[in-house]
Protein backbone atom coordinates (compact mmCIF):
# COMPACT_ATOMS: atom_id res chain seq x y z
CA UNK A 1 0.00 0.00 0.00
CA UNK A 2 1.25 3.30 -0.76
CA UNK A 3 2.02 5.93 2.13
CA UNK A 4 0.66 8.81 -0.11
CA UNK A 5 -1.90 11.09 1.85
CA UNK A 6 -1.02 9.24 5.15
CA UNK A 7 2.18 10.67 5.09
CA UNK A 8 1.81 14.21 5.11
CA UNK A 9 5.86 15.23 4.65
CA UNK A 10 7.49 12.74 3.00
CA UNK A 11 11.12 13.68 3.75
CA UNK A 12 12.18 13.62 0.13
CA UNK A 13 9.46 15.62 -1.45
CA UNK A 14 8.50 19.01 -0.91
CA UNK A 15 5.23 19.78 1.54
CA UNK A 16 2.19 19.86 -0.59
CA UNK A 17 1.16 23.13 -1.85
CA UNK A 18 -2.48 22.06 -0.79
CA UNK A 19 -4.22 20.55 2.49
CA UNK A 20 -2.60 17.09 1.74
CA UNK A 21 -5.64 14.84 0.84
CA UNK A 22 -7.51 12.84 4.03
CA UNK A 23 -7.09 9.26 4.25
CA UNK A 24 -10.94 8.61 3.84
CA UNK A 25 -10.81 10.29 0.40
CA UNK A 26 -7.60 8.74 -0.87
CA UNK A 27 -8.83 5.23 0.52
CA UNK A 28 -11.73 4.97 -1.91
CA UNK A 29 -9.87 6.70 -4.79
CA UNK A 30 -7.16 4.11 -4.51
CA UNK A 31 -10.40 1.34 -4.63
CA UNK A 32 -11.06 3.01 -8.03
CA UNK A 33 -7.80 3.15 -8.85
CA UNK A 34 -6.93 -0.85 -8.07
CA UNK A 35 -10.34 -1.83 -9.60
CA UNK A 36 -10.05 -4.10 -12.32
CA UNK A 37 -11.96 -5.96 -14.82
CA UNK A 38 -11.82 -9.43 -16.63
CA UNK A 39 -11.83 -8.99 -20.23
CA UNK A 40 -11.79 -12.14 -22.90
CA UNK A 41 -10.10 -11.45 -25.87
CA UNK A 42 -10.51 -13.42 -28.81
CA UNK A 43 -9.35 -12.78 -32.44
CA UNK A 44 -12.13 -12.67 -35.38
CA UNK A 45 -11.47 -16.52 -36.58
CA UNK A 46 -12.11 -15.47 -40.42
CA UNK A 47 -9.39 -12.85 -39.62
CA UNK A 48 -6.69 -15.30 -38.72
CA UNK A 49 -4.05 -14.93 -40.73
CA UNK A 50 -2.81 -18.04 -42.12
CA UNK A 51 -0.74 -20.87 -40.16
CA UNK A 52 -1.75 -19.03 -36.83
CA UNK A 53 -2.27 -21.42 -34.04
CA UNK A 54 -5.80 -21.95 -33.40
CA UNK A 55 -5.86 -23.23 -30.04
CA UNK A 56 -4.42 -20.24 -28.49
CA UNK A 57 -6.20 -17.51 -30.38
CA UNK A 58 -8.08 -16.33 -26.88
CA UNK A 59 -5.91 -14.16 -24.10
CA UNK A 60 -7.45 -13.05 -20.77
CA UNK A 61 -6.36 -10.73 -19.01
CA UNK A 62 -7.35 -8.44 -16.13
CA UNK A 63 -7.19 -5.05 -17.31
CA UNK A 64 -7.98 -1.54 -14.93
CA UNK A 65 -10.80 0.12 -14.95
CA UNK A 66 -9.06 3.58 -15.13
CA UNK A 67 -6.97 2.28 -18.51
CA UNK A 68 -7.92 2.78 -22.14
CA UNK A 69 -7.96 -0.07 -24.72
CA UNK A 70 -4.84 1.81 -26.55
CA UNK A 71 -2.74 1.20 -23.47
CA UNK A 72 -3.98 -2.34 -23.38
CA UNK A 73 -2.58 -2.89 -27.00
CA UNK A 74 0.80 -3.41 -26.40
CA UNK A 75 0.24 -6.56 -23.98
CA UNK A 76 -2.12 -8.06 -26.78
CA UNK A 77 -0.20 -7.55 -29.30
CA UNK A 78 2.88 -9.10 -27.81
CA UNK A 79 0.88 -11.97 -26.70
CA UNK A 80 -0.68 -12.62 -30.22
CA UNK A 81 2.61 -12.43 -31.99
CA UNK A 82 4.78 -15.00 -29.65
CA UNK A 83 2.05 -17.62 -29.47
CA UNK A 84 -0.85 -17.15 -31.92
CA UNK A 85 0.72 -15.59 -35.16
CA UNK A 86 2.59 -17.02 -37.61
CA UNK A 87 5.39 -15.02 -38.08
CA UNK A 88 5.75 -14.64 -41.67
CA UNK A 89 1.75 -13.94 -41.79
CA UNK A 90 1.94 -11.43 -39.06
CA UNK A 91 4.26 -9.43 -41.27
CA UNK A 92 1.15 -7.93 -42.94
CA UNK A 93 -0.70 -6.51 -40.47
CA UNK A 94 -1.37 -3.37 -39.47
CA UNK A 95 -1.76 -2.17 -35.84
CA UNK A 96 -3.83 0.94 -36.58
CA UNK A 97 -6.32 -1.21 -38.53
CA UNK A 98 -7.28 -3.10 -35.12
CA UNK A 99 -10.11 -2.76 -33.39
CA UNK A 100 -12.77 -3.94 -30.93
CA UNK A 101 -16.50 -5.37 -30.60
CA UNK A 102 -18.18 -7.03 -27.40
CA UNK A 103 -19.56 -10.58 -29.01
CA UNK A 104 -23.27 -8.38 -29.41
CA UNK A 105 -21.34 -6.49 -32.37
CA UNK A 106 -21.15 -3.52 -29.62
CA UNK A 107 -17.89 -1.38 -30.79
CA UNK A 108 -15.82 -0.38 -28.61
CA UNK A 109 -14.85 3.27 -28.90
CA UNK A 110 -10.74 4.28 -28.14
CA UNK A 111 -11.68 7.14 -25.43
CA UNK A 112 -13.84 5.09 -23.12
CA UNK A 113 -11.96 4.03 -19.95
CA UNK A 114 -12.06 0.11 -19.35
CA UNK A 115 -14.15 0.85 -16.44
CA UNK A 116 -16.92 2.26 -18.45
CA UNK A 117 -16.81 -0.11 -21.12
CA UNK A 118 -17.44 -2.53 -18.50
CA UNK A 119 -19.69 -0.53 -16.71
CA UNK A 120 -22.01 -0.37 -19.87
CA UNK A 121 -22.00 -4.11 -21.21
CA UNK A 122 -22.95 -4.83 -17.90
CA UNK A 123 -25.93 -2.60 -18.26
CA UNK A 124 -27.25 -3.46 -21.59
CA UNK A 125 -26.70 -6.90 -20.93
CA UNK A 126 -29.54 -6.03 -17.63
CA UNK A 127 -32.04 -5.39 -20.56
CA UNK A 128 -31.55 -8.81 -22.72
CA UNK A 129 -32.79 -12.47 -21.72
CA UNK A 130 -31.71 -13.04 -17.85
CA UNK A 131 -30.82 -16.57 -17.97
CA UNK A 132 -28.00 -15.14 -20.23
CA UNK A 133 -27.18 -12.01 -18.59
CA UNK A 134 -24.14 -10.99 -17.61
CA UNK A 135 -22.79 -11.69 -14.36
CA UNK A 136 -20.51 -9.58 -12.69
CA UNK A 137 -17.46 -12.05 -12.28
CA UNK A 138 -17.45 -13.16 -16.20
CA UNK A 139 -15.70 -11.87 -18.32
CA UNK A 140 -16.16 -9.10 -20.76
CA UNK A 141 -15.73 -10.92 -24.10
CA UNK A 142 -13.99 -9.16 -26.90
CA UNK A 143 -13.51 -9.98 -30.67
CA UNK A 144 -10.51 -8.48 -31.80
CA UNK A 145 -10.64 -7.60 -35.48
CA UNK A 146 -7.78 -7.17 -37.31
CA UNK A 147 -8.80 -5.43 -40.35
CA UNK A 148 -11.16 -2.64 -42.08
CA UNK A 149 -11.60 -0.45 -39.00
CA UNK A 150 -15.21 1.34 -39.53
CA UNK A 151 -13.39 4.78 -38.79
CA UNK A 152 -16.58 6.55 -38.78
CA UNK A 153 -17.61 4.77 -35.87
CA UNK A 154 -14.93 4.54 -33.87
CA UNK A 155 -14.48 8.24 -33.90
CA UNK A 156 -10.51 8.34 -32.91
CA UNK A 157 -7.45 6.66 -34.17
CA UNK A 158 -6.12 3.55 -32.03
CA UNK A 159 -3.31 5.71 -30.89
CA UNK A 160 -2.09 6.04 -27.50
CA UNK A 161 -1.88 9.68 -28.55
CA UNK A 162 -4.96 10.28 -29.42
CA UNK A 163 -6.62 8.62 -26.60
CA UNK A 164 -4.57 11.02 -24.40
CA UNK A 165 -5.77 14.43 -26.53
CA UNK A 166 -9.07 13.09 -25.53
CA UNK A 167 -8.89 12.13 -22.45
CA UNK A 168 -6.94 16.03 -21.43
CA UNK A 169 -10.19 16.91 -22.89
CA UNK A 170 -11.90 15.42 -21.31
CA UNK A 171 -10.12 16.46 -17.62
CA UNK A 172 -10.84 20.10 -18.91
CA UNK A 173 -14.21 19.53 -20.07
CA UNK A 174 -15.29 18.47 -16.25
CA UNK A 175 -13.16 21.00 -14.59
CA UNK A 176 -15.28 23.64 -16.84
CA UNK A 177 -18.36 22.31 -15.22
CA UNK A 178 -17.10 21.85 -11.51
CA UNK A 179 -15.69 25.67 -11.51
CA UNK A 180 -16.64 27.40 -14.25
CA UNK A 181 -12.34 27.35 -15.86
CA UNK A 182 -10.10 25.12 -16.56
CA UNK A 183 -7.35 26.98 -14.70
CA UNK A 184 -6.44 24.28 -12.63
CA UNK A 185 -5.66 22.52 -15.77
CA UNK A 186 -4.21 25.03 -17.77
CA UNK A 187 -2.14 26.07 -14.42
CA UNK A 188 -0.18 22.71 -14.31
CA UNK A 189 3.24 22.55 -15.92
CA UNK A 190 3.47 20.80 -18.81
CA UNK A 191 5.73 17.97 -17.53
CA UNK A 192 2.74 17.55 -14.95
CA UNK A 193 0.02 16.92 -17.23
CA UNK A 194 2.04 14.82 -19.31
CA UNK A 195 2.69 12.97 -15.73
CA UNK A 196 -1.13 12.28 -15.48
CA UNK A 197 -1.62 10.51 -18.61
CA UNK A 198 2.25 8.75 -18.12
CA UNK A 199 0.26 7.86 -14.41
CA UNK A 200 -2.72 6.10 -15.54
CA UNK A 201 -0.22 4.52 -18.51
CA UNK A 202 2.38 3.19 -15.63
CA UNK A 203 -1.25 2.72 -13.43
CA UNK A 204 0.86 4.19 -10.77
CA UNK A 205 -1.37 5.67 -8.59
CA UNK A 206 1.14 7.53 -6.38
CA UNK A 207 2.24 9.48 -9.63
CA UNK A 208 -1.09 10.39 -11.01
CA UNK A 209 -2.44 11.60 -7.71
CA UNK A 210 0.58 13.51 -6.95
CA UNK A 211 -0.85 15.49 -9.91
CA UNK A 212 -4.03 15.03 -10.01
CA UNK A 213 -5.01 16.27 -6.50
CA UNK A 214 -4.19 19.68 -7.47
CA UNK A 215 -7.18 19.55 -9.77
CA UNK A 216 -9.74 17.23 -8.11
CA UNK A 217 -12.20 18.25 -5.90
CA UNK A 218 -11.20 18.41 -1.88
CA UNK A 219 -13.47 16.65 0.34
CA UNK A 220 -13.47 18.10 4.00
CA UNK A 221 -12.44 15.62 6.18
CA UNK A 222 -15.21 15.64 8.63
CA UNK A 223 -17.69 15.03 6.29
CA UNK A 224 -16.46 12.02 5.33
CA UNK A 225 -16.32 10.46 8.27
CA UNK A 226 -19.88 10.98 9.36
CA UNK A 227 -23.54 11.32 8.48
CA UNK A 228 -24.21 14.37 6.62
CA UNK A 229 -26.94 16.69 8.67
CA UNK A 230 -30.55 15.89 8.19
CA UNK A 231 -30.77 19.47 7.35
CA UNK A 232 -28.08 22.62 7.19
CA UNK A 233 -27.67 25.89 6.54
CA UNK A 234 -27.11 27.43 2.86
CA UNK A 235 -23.60 27.90 3.11
CA UNK A 236 -21.83 24.54 3.04
CA UNK A 237 -20.28 22.99 6.62
CA UNK A 238 -16.92 23.01 4.55
CA UNK A 239 -16.52 26.74 5.10
CA UNK A 240 -16.48 26.16 8.77
CA UNK A 241 -13.55 23.72 7.84
CA UNK A 242 -10.75 26.01 8.13
CA UNK A 243 -8.26 23.36 6.91
CA UNK A 244 -9.74 23.07 3.70
CA UNK A 245 -10.15 26.06 1.10
CA UNK A 246 -13.35 27.19 -0.24
CA UNK A 247 -12.16 27.40 -3.71
CA UNK A 248 -11.34 23.71 -3.93
CA UNK A 249 -13.75 22.38 -1.77
CA UNK A 250 -15.83 19.35 -3.08
CA UNK A 251 -19.29 20.72 -1.95
CA UNK A 252 -18.56 24.32 -3.40
CA UNK A 253 -18.10 23.35 -7.09
CA UNK A 254 -20.49 24.95 -9.38
CA UNK A 255 -21.76 21.60 -10.57
CA UNK A 256 -20.67 18.14 -10.42
CA UNK A 257 -19.34 16.47 -13.63
CA UNK A 258 -22.04 13.70 -14.39
CA UNK A 259 -22.52 11.28 -17.12
CA UNK A 260 -25.65 8.72 -16.75
CA UNK A 261 -25.38 6.32 -19.68
CA UNK A 262 -28.97 4.38 -20.27
CA UNK A 263 -28.33 0.70 -21.81
CA UNK A 264 -27.11 0.30 -25.36
CA UNK A 265 -27.65 4.40 -25.53
CA UNK A 266 -27.99 7.53 -24.81
CA UNK A 267 -25.78 9.23 -22.45
CA UNK A 268 -27.33 12.01 -20.41
CA UNK A 269 -26.23 15.41 -18.91
CA UNK A 270 -27.49 17.52 -16.43
CA UNK A 271 -26.08 20.44 -14.59
CA UNK A 272 -25.51 18.76 -10.65
CA UNK A 273 -25.71 21.46 -8.16
CA UNK A 274 -23.53 19.39 -5.20
CA UNK A 275 -26.29 21.51 -2.33
CA UNK A 276 -29.80 22.25 -3.04
CA UNK A 277 -31.65 24.99 -3.18
CA UNK A 278 -32.77 24.46 0.23
CA UNK A 279 -29.11 23.44 1.54
CA UNK A 280 -29.68 20.16 1.71
CA UNK A 281 -26.79 18.01 -0.07
CA UNK A 282 -27.90 16.92 -3.08
CA UNK A 283 -28.09 12.90 -3.35
CA UNK A 284 -27.94 10.33 -6.10
CA UNK A 285 -31.25 9.45 -5.14
CA UNK A 286 -32.48 12.89 -5.45
CA UNK A 287 -30.51 13.14 -8.46
CA UNK A 288 -31.95 9.87 -9.93
CA UNK A 289 -35.98 10.75 -8.85
CA UNK A 290 -35.70 14.60 -10.07
CA UNK A 291 -34.12 13.64 -13.73
CA UNK A 292 -35.24 9.70 -14.65
CA UNK A 293 -38.29 9.75 -12.56
CA UNK A 294 -40.12 6.60 -14.65
CA UNK A 295 -37.26 4.55 -13.48
CA UNK A 296 -36.46 5.81 -9.76
CA UNK A 297 -39.99 7.11 -8.92
CA UNK A 298 -40.78 8.82 -5.93
CA UNK A 299 -42.26 7.09 -3.21
CA UNK A 300 -46.23 6.78 -3.22
CA UNK A 301 -47.57 8.79 -0.30
CA UNK A 302 -48.58 6.67 3.15
CA UNK A 303 -52.23 5.83 2.89
CA UNK A 304 -54.53 7.99 5.09
CA UNK A 305 -55.08 6.47 8.80
CA UNK A 306 -57.73 4.11 9.11
CA UNK A 307 -59.33 2.47 12.11
CA UNK A 308 -57.48 -0.66 11.66
CA UNK A 309 -54.12 1.33 10.66
CA UNK A 310 -53.88 4.26 12.28
CA UNK A 311 -50.30 5.14 11.88
CA UNK A 312 -49.94 4.40 7.88
CA UNK A 313 -46.27 4.05 6.46
CA UNK A 314 -45.63 4.90 2.83
CA UNK A 315 -45.21 1.71 0.70
CA UNK A 316 -41.93 1.71 -0.68
CA UNK A 317 -41.15 3.10 -4.14
CA UNK A 318 -40.69 0.11 -6.87
CA UNK A 319 -37.53 -1.21 -7.46
CA UNK A 320 -37.11 -0.52 -11.61
CA UNK A 321 -33.64 0.11 -12.57
CA UNK A 322 -29.80 0.28 -10.27
CA UNK A 323 -27.52 2.71 -10.36
CA UNK A 324 -23.83 1.10 -11.39
CA UNK A 325 -20.73 3.39 -10.26
CA UNK A 326 -17.67 2.49 -10.83
CA UNK A 327 -19.04 -1.45 -10.78
CA UNK A 328 -20.34 -0.89 -7.39
CA UNK A 329 -24.37 -0.71 -6.40
CA UNK A 330 -24.41 2.73 -4.75
CA UNK A 331 -26.31 3.60 -2.03
CA UNK A 332 -28.69 6.17 -3.23
CA UNK A 333 -28.32 8.21 -0.03
CA UNK A 334 -25.03 8.76 -1.53
CA UNK A 335 -24.26 12.59 -1.68
CA UNK A 336 -22.99 13.48 -5.47
CA UNK A 337 -20.45 16.09 -4.40
CA UNK A 338 -18.92 13.38 -2.63
CA UNK A 339 -19.25 11.15 -5.14
CA UNK A 340 -17.68 13.32 -7.89
CA UNK A 341 -14.88 13.71 -5.43
CA UNK A 342 -14.20 9.86 -4.63
CA UNK A 343 -15.74 7.59 -7.24
CA UNK A 344 -14.76 9.69 -10.09
CA UNK A 345 -12.90 8.31 -12.91
CA UNK A 346 -9.60 9.61 -13.69
CA UNK A 347 -10.73 11.52 -16.00
CA UNK A 348 -12.76 13.56 -13.59
CA UNK A 349 -16.13 12.33 -14.69
CA UNK A 350 -18.86 10.40 -12.34
CA UNK A 351 -20.23 7.54 -14.65
CA UNK A 352 -23.15 6.38 -13.52
CA UNK A 353 -25.04 3.65 -15.56
CA UNK A 354 -28.83 2.24 -14.99
CA UNK A 355 -29.34 -1.12 -15.14
CA UNK A 356 -32.87 -2.63 -15.03
CA UNK A 357 -33.62 -5.14 -11.87
CA UNK A 358 -34.77 -8.48 -12.23
CA UNK A 359 -37.66 -8.31 -10.14
CA UNK B 1 -35.01 -2.75 -29.31
CA UNK B 2 -38.72 -4.10 -29.95
CA UNK B 3 -37.80 -7.69 -29.35
CA UNK B 4 -36.86 -7.18 -26.10
CA UNK B 5 -40.30 -6.65 -24.54
CA UNK B 6 -40.57 -9.64 -25.46
CA UNK B 7 -38.66 -11.25 -23.49
CA UNK B 8 -39.85 -9.95 -20.47
CA UNK B 9 -43.18 -11.72 -19.59
CA UNK B 10 -42.63 -12.46 -16.36
CA UNK B 11 -41.90 -9.40 -14.20
CA UNK B 12 -44.32 -6.56 -14.41
CA UNK B 13 -41.92 -4.17 -12.83
CA UNK B 14 -38.90 -5.21 -15.46
CA UNK B 15 -41.40 -4.25 -18.11
CA UNK B 16 -42.32 -0.83 -16.69
CA UNK B 17 -38.38 -0.26 -16.56
CA UNK B 18 -38.39 -0.96 -20.07
CA UNK B 19 -40.50 0.88 -21.57
CA UNK B 20 -39.37 3.69 -19.17
CA UNK B 21 -36.03 3.32 -20.74
CA UNK B 22 -37.71 3.09 -24.64
CA UNK B 23 -38.94 6.78 -22.89
CA UNK B 24 -36.25 7.89 -22.49
CA UNK B 25 -34.03 6.88 -25.71
CA UNK B 26 -36.52 8.72 -27.74
CA UNK B 27 -34.26 10.74 -30.02
CA UNK B 28 -34.53 14.60 -29.70
CA UNK B 29 -37.07 16.19 -31.40
CA UNK B 30 -35.37 17.24 -34.62
CA UNK B 31 -37.25 20.68 -34.61
CA UNK B 32 -35.36 21.50 -31.46
CA UNK B 33 -32.11 23.17 -32.06
CA UNK B 34 -29.66 25.40 -31.13
CA UNK B 35 -27.12 28.34 -32.58
CA UNK B 36 -23.18 27.73 -33.12
CA UNK B 37 -21.33 30.88 -32.97
CA UNK B 38 -17.93 30.06 -34.19
CA UNK B 39 -14.94 31.73 -33.44
CA UNK B 40 -11.65 32.05 -35.73
CA UNK B 41 -8.83 31.55 -33.38
CA UNK B 42 -4.89 32.96 -34.35
CA UNK B 43 -4.16 32.23 -38.68
CA UNK B 44 -7.47 30.48 -38.87
CA UNK B 45 -9.81 31.20 -41.48
CA UNK B 46 -12.44 34.04 -40.46
CA UNK B 47 -15.66 33.46 -41.82
CA UNK B 48 -18.69 35.92 -42.81
CA UNK B 49 -21.47 33.94 -41.39
CA UNK B 50 -20.19 33.02 -38.09
CA UNK B 51 -23.85 31.96 -36.23
CA UNK B 52 -25.22 28.55 -37.62
CA UNK B 53 -28.62 26.56 -36.38
CA UNK B 54 -28.30 23.00 -35.57
CA UNK B 55 -30.29 19.94 -34.53
CA UNK B 56 -29.91 19.77 -30.75
CA UNK B 57 -29.28 15.67 -31.75
CA UNK B 58 -26.66 16.47 -33.49
CA UNK B 59 -23.22 14.89 -31.96
CA UNK B 60 -20.10 17.28 -32.15
CA UNK B 61 -18.15 15.39 -34.73
CA UNK B 62 -21.28 16.19 -37.04
CA UNK B 63 -20.09 19.94 -36.22
CA UNK B 64 -16.58 19.31 -37.14
CA UNK B 65 -17.70 18.35 -40.56
CA UNK B 66 -20.23 21.13 -41.00
CA UNK B 67 -17.32 22.90 -39.79
CA UNK B 68 -14.62 21.37 -42.02
CA UNK B 69 -16.95 21.83 -45.07
CA UNK B 70 -17.72 25.52 -44.27
CA UNK B 71 -13.93 26.22 -44.28
CA UNK B 72 -13.45 24.38 -47.28
CA UNK B 73 -10.89 22.18 -45.34
CA UNK B 74 -9.05 19.28 -46.87
CA UNK B 75 -9.05 15.70 -44.87
CA UNK B 76 -5.16 16.54 -44.42
CA UNK B 77 -5.92 19.61 -43.09
CA UNK B 78 -5.55 20.36 -39.00
CA UNK B 79 -8.47 21.74 -37.28
CA UNK B 80 -8.84 22.11 -33.78
CA UNK B 81 -11.92 23.15 -31.94
CA UNK B 82 -12.70 24.18 -28.51
CA UNK B 83 -15.37 25.09 -26.64
CA UNK B 84 -15.23 28.55 -24.32
CA UNK B 85 -11.72 28.78 -25.26
CA UNK B 86 -11.38 25.80 -22.81
CA UNK B 87 -11.62 21.90 -23.48
CA UNK B 88 -12.43 20.14 -26.86
CA UNK B 89 -15.19 18.14 -26.63
CA UNK B 90 -15.16 14.44 -28.12
CA UNK B 91 -16.74 13.58 -31.50
CA UNK B 92 -19.57 11.57 -29.59
CA UNK B 93 -20.12 14.76 -27.42
CA UNK B 94 -23.96 14.98 -28.41
CA UNK B 95 -24.89 19.08 -29.04
CA UNK B 96 -27.76 19.50 -26.82
CA UNK B 97 -26.04 17.96 -23.89
CA UNK B 98 -22.79 20.92 -24.65
CA UNK B 99 -25.79 23.78 -24.99
CA UNK B 100 -27.05 22.75 -21.57
CA UNK B 101 -23.77 22.80 -19.55
CA UNK B 102 -21.97 25.51 -21.51
CA UNK B 103 -23.78 27.75 -23.53
CA UNK B 104 -23.15 31.42 -23.05
CA UNK B 105 -25.98 34.03 -23.91
CA UNK B 106 -28.14 31.78 -26.10
CA UNK B 107 -24.87 30.26 -28.12
CA UNK B 108 -23.02 27.35 -28.08
CA UNK B 109 -19.31 29.14 -28.65
CA UNK B 110 -16.77 27.28 -30.66
CA UNK B 111 -13.49 28.36 -31.16
CA UNK B 112 -11.55 26.84 -34.12
CA UNK B 113 -8.08 27.17 -34.94
CA UNK B 114 -5.56 25.22 -37.32
CA UNK B 115 -3.32 24.60 -34.21
CA UNK B 116 -3.48 23.57 -30.35
CA UNK B 117 -4.66 27.34 -28.86
CA UNK B 118 -5.12 26.16 -25.26
CA UNK B 119 -2.92 23.84 -23.02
Amino acid sequence: MSTYGTTRHHPSQPPPSRVSTDYHTTLFRRLVWEGAVPLEIRVDPKELPANSDRGLECYFMQAPRVSYLPLLMPEIRRFLMDVVFDEAAAKNLKEEDWWFETEEGTLLKWHWSIGLIYDNHTISASVRVPSQAHSMSTPLRLILHLASPPTEKLLLSPSAESCKQAFMGQLKEADFIRWGNTKRITGLRKAEQDGLWEGIKDHNFDDFWRVASKVMPIVPSTRSQSPPPASMHSRPPSADNTAVPDRDGAYNVRSVPVRVYLPDGPVLQELIPPILEDGTLNTLSHFLTTHLPLLFPQRPPAPPPSRTNPNPQAPPAPELAFPLIQGVLTPPDSEVAWLGACLAGADGWLNICIGVSRG
Amino acid sequence: MSAQAILYEGSEEAQEALNAIQTYKSPIDPSIKVILLFKAVGNAPVMKQTKYKIKAGRTFGHVLHLLRGLLNFKPEDTLVTYINQSFSPTPDDVVSNLFKMFATEGYLIVNYSTTPAWG
